[in-house]
């Protein structure tokens, strides 16, 4: 596919959050490095995939990506635009190009509402339409993710998890966004309605050109819908690469082990696979180790690795890495 | 020699309705049986009527769970206490809400072996350090004074399967025992439970959504559907030609990591139903092979070649398509 237009540029993102202690007299403790120093590019009708184990920081970039946590430091770049640097009037307006679908489908939805008040509230925010024109818009919305427009009377209890799930995404499609960030949108839903989802989100990414941010923890999902892959540890970007050069020729150590630590449905595959299998658990990102983050893990680090910590580089054309040795 | 555990036509029914249908299957000595199934198959709540813990409200409506011989569902309740956790013990999936959070997991591991075994207190001690190490828990002796919330989650499910083999039980039945955590971390338990499965020579249901770990580990697999088994055999017969729509569909919505896929899933249409109470194949609104037939009447047991069975009227059709 063709990378011309980039339609969200991320320069060294940082969000930190503040630990505290005490109750009435809190004072600052110490910081979790949730993310770090992250950059990357979302190029316009792109799925980029962000993949990473818990801690690692997917789920913040998404939401300051949005600007729903301010980050700490960095840049977010929107069609050539300055996100952080734009409120009041025109904060809205950018806004509006920019949606979240959730992971938890009974808790992104409020139980009191109604699913057309649900679909129909980002148009009376941001549209300003009457409730005629909303009404109208919800039902094509309902049935542009697989819904009849009887459903709008009911309230969100009353629908499955996978029904749910497609009420959130009428929901971000209102406003006609370009962007949407998928923030483990499938993870609790049951296997055969993942299937159904994700073809819901690609048939949608044709028919409207969007654009998806999707983050996940499942490497085999992320691989079907993604067009570039990037992986993430400890609030720090391991790898970019376009999605078949990053399963067929991962540079980082880290990815490798992601990777052949997902079981395969195949019983042959699976009698015949060497795996590599990471020792220990993620550190806090509380206490971050030095120099390279993965260095407590990798089964390759050298001293170098945990004296300093790797350059995040363009190894090949279009694929970056952070790992002195790759 | 008598398998291990035979259930026979086991059903177990809430007010709404039943959600274990007659479900049949045995376990051999030594063997690990996968169980497949989505949320509502009744693959956690079978699971449970083993070691006789159906959730209140829930009732057992008929059937036999033999286990040496051995009818569970006719024991006395005293006599069923000393069954579980020495003879069957269980794994569940989130380890923060089977371990107690007020005792350490030293005291909780040595509880188990008085109570089961009548070790005394120091024995009980040194055998909770020998079982840490043996999971692959370094600083054992330390780690035994710790809270559970001072673990980290993939330790505490060391600690469970720790606790789970304390008694050398003749039967473990994991559920969804990785779910919860990380992949990193599930590659390191399905090595130590394949590793421990080896040494032990243990019996395992392991009970999972995810047909790539079962894949990994288990010999034989039972797919659930709606309270039913709708399709048994060897791993490698049904993974690479299965014979049940349902089992089809499954293996069709689930991406593979080691392939370029462009096409689209083949996702299977519809949900589950909550509760199974129509008069036709439970798989019959879902199913793309559905007929008349299907929608009057279920398809009883047909048995294959070896121990491979399907329940579906179609299946030379849904065979002959993979």
């Amino acid at each position: 596919m063709e990378k011309t237009n980039t339609l969200v540029d991320v320069r060294s993102l940082k969000k930190y959050f503040p630990v505290m202690r005490g109750i009435v007299f809190s004072r600052k403790v110490g910081e979790i490095r949730a993310v770090d120093g992250v950059s990357f590019k979302i190029y316009e009708g792109e799925t980029l995939g962000l993949v990473g184990e818990s801690g690692s920081g997917k789920t913040t970039v998404g939401r300051t990506l949005l600007r729903l946590q301010e980050p700490t430091e960095g840049d977010i770049i929107v069609r050539g635009e300055d996100f952080l640097r734009v409120s009041g009037g025109r904060l809205k307006k950018m806004r509006r190009s920019m949606q979240m679908i959730f992971q938890d489908p009974h808790a992104s939805l409020n139980p009191r509402m109604r699913v057309e008040d649900i679909v129909g509230e980002p148009l009376r925010v941001q549209g300003g339409l009457g409730g005629k024109e909303i009404r109208k818009r919800v039902t094509e919305l309902l049935e542009l993710v697989g819904l009849t427009a009887d459903t709008m009377d009911r309230y969100p209890h009353e629908f499955s998890g996978g029904q749910r799930q497609r009420i959130g995404i009428a929901r971000a499609l209102a406003l006609n966004p370009s962007l949407i960030v998928c923030d483990e949108a499938i993870a609790s839903l049951d296997v055969s309605i993942q299937a159904q989802i994700v073809n819901l989100l690609e048939e949608l990414q044709d028919r409207l050109g969007l654009t998806y941010l999707f983050i996940a923890h499942d490497l085999s999902m992320v691989r079907h819908i993604s067009d570039r892959i990037a992986v993430m540890y400890l609030g720090k970007m391991m790898e970019l690469a376009n999605r078949d050069e990053i399963y067929d020729a991962p540079l980082h150590p880290y990815t490798r082990a992601l990777i052949s630590a997902v079981p395969v449905p195949d019983p042959d595959v699976e009698a015949t696979r060497q795996r590599i299998v990471l020792e220990g658990d993620i550190p806090s990102p509380a206490n971050p180790p030095q120099g390279c983050v993965f260095s407590t893990r990798c089964p390759q680090a050298q001293d170098l690795c945990f004296a300093r910590a790797p350059e995040y580089r363009e190894a090949r054309p279009g694929h970056s890495v952070a790992c002195h040795f790759a | 020699m008598p398998d291990l555990l035979e259930i026979e036509d086991l059903r177990i029914s809430f007010r709404k309705g039943s959600v274990v249908n007659g479900v049949s299957y045995s376990v051999r000595q030594g063997e690990i049986v996968g169980i497949v199934g989505e949320s509502g198959s009744g693959k956690s709540m079978h699971a449970l009527s083993v070691m006789r813990l159906v959730p209140s409200g829930g009732r057992i409506d008929g059937g036999a769970i033999r286990f040496h011989g051995k009818d569970l569902l006719k024991l006395e309740t005293e006599e069923m206490r000393r069954v579980r956790g020495r003879q069957i013990a269980m794994i569940f999936q989130d380890p923060i809400s089977s371990l107690n959070p007020v005792y350490t997991i030293g005291f909780q591991l040595a509880e188990m072996l008085r109570r089961h075994l009548g070790m005394s207190g120091t024995q009980a001690a040194s055998r909770a350090a020998e079982l840490l190490t043996l999971v692959g828990i370094p600083d054992a002796h330390q780690r035994l004074n710790n809270y559970p919330h001072q673990m980290s989650g993939g330790m505490r499910q060391r600690v469970m399967i720790a606790m789970s083999i304390a008694c050398r039980p003749d039967l473990i039945i994991a559920d969804e025992p990785t779910t919860a955590l990380d992949v990193t971390i599930q590659a390191q338990i399905i090595e130590l439970v394949k590793r421990l499965q080896r040494e032990f020579n243990l019996t395992v249901i392991w009970i999972s959504h995810d047909l790539g770990v079962i894949a990994g580990l288990a010999e034989t697999v039972n797919v659930m559907y709606a309270g039913h088994i709708v399709e048994r055999g060897p791993v490698r017969k049904i993974y690479k030609n299965p014979h049940h729509p349902y089992t089809v569909g499954l293996l069709g919505s689930m991406p593979r990591l080691d392939r370029r896929m462009n096409e689209k899933l083949v996702s299977i249409p519809g949900r589950p139903p909550e509760v199974a109470n129509l008069p036709g194949c439970v798989f019959a609104p879902r199913c793309p092979h559905a007929d008349q037939k299907c929608h009057a009447e279920m398809p009883p047991v047909t048995q294959l070649e070896g121990t491979h069975q399907v329940r579906c009227w179609h299946w030379p059709q849904v065979a002959a398509r993979n």
